[in-house]
């Protein structure tokens, strides 16, 4: 069947967007600089969106919760048999995906009789310098670095918005509070986006169900505190401990959503 | 890592090395029994309970036989943010057990998203020293080791000492190990049972001063036992373990503890 070149090509275009739209719902995570070191946050109805993988290594990820669970135990698996053998300091993202995920994600893409995964991951990491990275790491195993801070959403829409306001914006000078509240507001104006453009949609057509179901995700920073949980972690400079990974209290947590829903 | 793979997600990181080709035994376990071979053993490490949790202490030679191989040796060592082990014994083989030990807990906390349970911590310690009774028994391989943990769900430190087959055993107030643990634990117990207050009720202060002395005197009748040398700025490894995790004492602080120490109170 895919023996001519053309099939090949149409299935897997097919399968780029069959992914695309698989996505499509999956709540942004936002990765961002701050004064002592990277944020990394995101909205989700279910816990599972942040993850820590090495001392140095945090992970945020959308789309199908079993494919985020397996790539982060294959990166956790990977960052630990490394630091193990080798040293903590031969642990790094670059490494991680150039020699272990991004090929398996790509073949695995590209064998069309597979199912494929339906991911798109947000890597950040303090190198030894103490500055931070970020890397975007698509489905088919692409992957895309950042100095200013990244983000991923099933939107590639929004995600072209939040980018472009993250590049113009100096999170790396602002403090932790700061740093957290404005990558909010970035959150929110990409629900705007959604949300206005639904509504261009659905009055052009009141029938289209998909402008019904949106309505029930939250639209503002207020909404979506109520119905989901934030889920927020920093890699900070600033610790003692080898493990510069840290979650944020449930405390921090609740004094940021009270700084931006007022 | 095909998504037909099945997930390994125990969290188990001894499993994990298993898979990755990692063999503990090694060739090691090929070789003939040779008594006369030499391998850096000869220590004293000690660890007791005081007021705010946990003192591990340990002097810095390391020997082979009579040779001293080497005078700046850490032997007490961080696991994870709460825990330390203490060794004595063939140090390749503890720093290895020390070194699978911390990534196994960290890789559990990762995968798992929860800390191990200070009982699965303790028991962990046991299996590699199980595992590893082979070459224990042919004399390349034995290691004693000292356990401290601070259970931050129960507030409570803990304290293990380990034979050298794995067996496990609590220490409510002082135990050592290692060629100089004999000179010292009679001090211990009593210093403990009629020194100015029990040992668990000791300021930090004072329970580092005991810990350098004890170190001292060990070293005075344990040839495989270093003493401090202030000229060198080399002095005994001392670390605490409390509620807000391990903390050493730099070499700066101690200068100031060991000169007080030497003085008679």
């Amino acid at each position: 069947m895919f023996e001519e070149h053309f099939r090949w090509m149409e299935a897997i275009s097919t399968r780029h967007s069959y992914v695309r739209e698989k996505l499509g719902k999956g709540q942004p995570v936002i990765g961002v600089p701050y004064n002592e070191g990277a944020v990394i946050l995101g909205f989700s109805p279910q816990p599972g969106k942040i993850f820590e993988i090495y001392d140095r290594i945090a992970l945020g990820g959308l789309g199908h919760p079993a494919d985020v669970e397996r790539l982060r135990m294959t990166l956790l698996d990977m960052a630990h048999v490394e630091g193990f053998n080798r040293s903590a300091q031969d642990v790094t993202i670059a490494r991680l995906l150039q020699f272990g995920l991004a090929p398996a994600l790509k073949q695995n893409f590209e064998e069309i009789q597979r199912a494929p995964y339906l991911i798109q991951m947000l890597l950040t990491e303090i190198n030894r310098e103490g500055e931070a990275e970020f890397f975007r790491v698509n489905y088919d195993g692409y992957w895309e670095t950042f100095k200013k801070g990244t983000v991923i959403a099933g939107d590639s829409k929004v995600c072209e918005r939040i980018q472009k306001k993250i590049d113009n914006t100096d999170f790396a000078s602002l403090s932790l509070d700061k740093a957290l509240q404005s990558a909010l507001r970035l959150w929110e104006e990409g629900r705007k986006k959604v949300e206005s453009e639904k509504d261009a949609e659905s009055s052009s057509d009141d029938d289209d169900q998909d402008g019904e179901e949106s309505e029930k995700l939250p639209a503002t920073l207020k909404e979506a505190f109520d119905r989901w949980n934030l889920e927020a972690a920093v890699l900070s400079r600033n610790t003692q401990r080898k493990c510069l990974y840290r979650l944020l209290t449930e405390q921090e947590i609740s004094t940021l959503e009270s700084a931006v829903t007022q | 890592m095909k998504n037909s793979d099945p997930i390994h997600s125990s969290g188990d990181f001894f499993e994990l090395l298993k898979r990755s080709g990692y063999n503990s035994q090694s060739a090691i376990s090929a070789l003939p029994e040779n008594k006369a071979l030499e391998i850096p053993q000869g220590t004293t490490v000690l660890a007791f309970h005081y007021k705010d949790g946990i003192i591990v202490a340990g002097d810095r030679r390391a020997t082979a036989g009579n040779a001293i191989m080497y005078e700046r040796c850490d032997k007490v060592i961080p696991i994870d943010d709460y825990s330390l082990m203490a060794i004595a014994g063939v140090p390749a083989t503890a720093f290895e057990m020390a070194r699978i030990l911390s990534h196994n807990f960290e890789y559990y906390r990762r995968s798992q998203l929860r800390n191990m349970s200070t009982e699965g911590k303790v028991r962990a310690l046991s299996r590699l020293l199980k595992d590893n009774v082979a070459m224990a028994m042919q004399g390349v391989g034995a290691v004693s080791p000292l356990f401290a943990i601070y259970d931050i769900q129960q507030g409570k430190p803990f304290l293990y000492f380990y034979d050298m087959l794995g067996a496990e055993f609590q220490i409510l107030t002082h135990v050592a190990t290692g060629s100089g643990s004999p000179m010292i634990r009679g001090v211990m117990e009593h210093e403990n049972l009629w020194g100015s207050c029990p040992l668990e009720e000791r300021s930090q202060e004072q329970a580092m001063s005991l810990a350098i002395r004890l170190l001292q005197t060990a070293a005075q009748f344990d040839s495989a036992t270093g003493q401090a040398r202030p000229e060198d700025k080399l002095y005994p490894i001392i670390a605490k373990i409390t509620k807000d995790g391990y903390q050493f004492i730099s070499d700066d602080e101690m200068e100031d503890i060991y000169k007080a120490s030497m003085k008679r109170n």
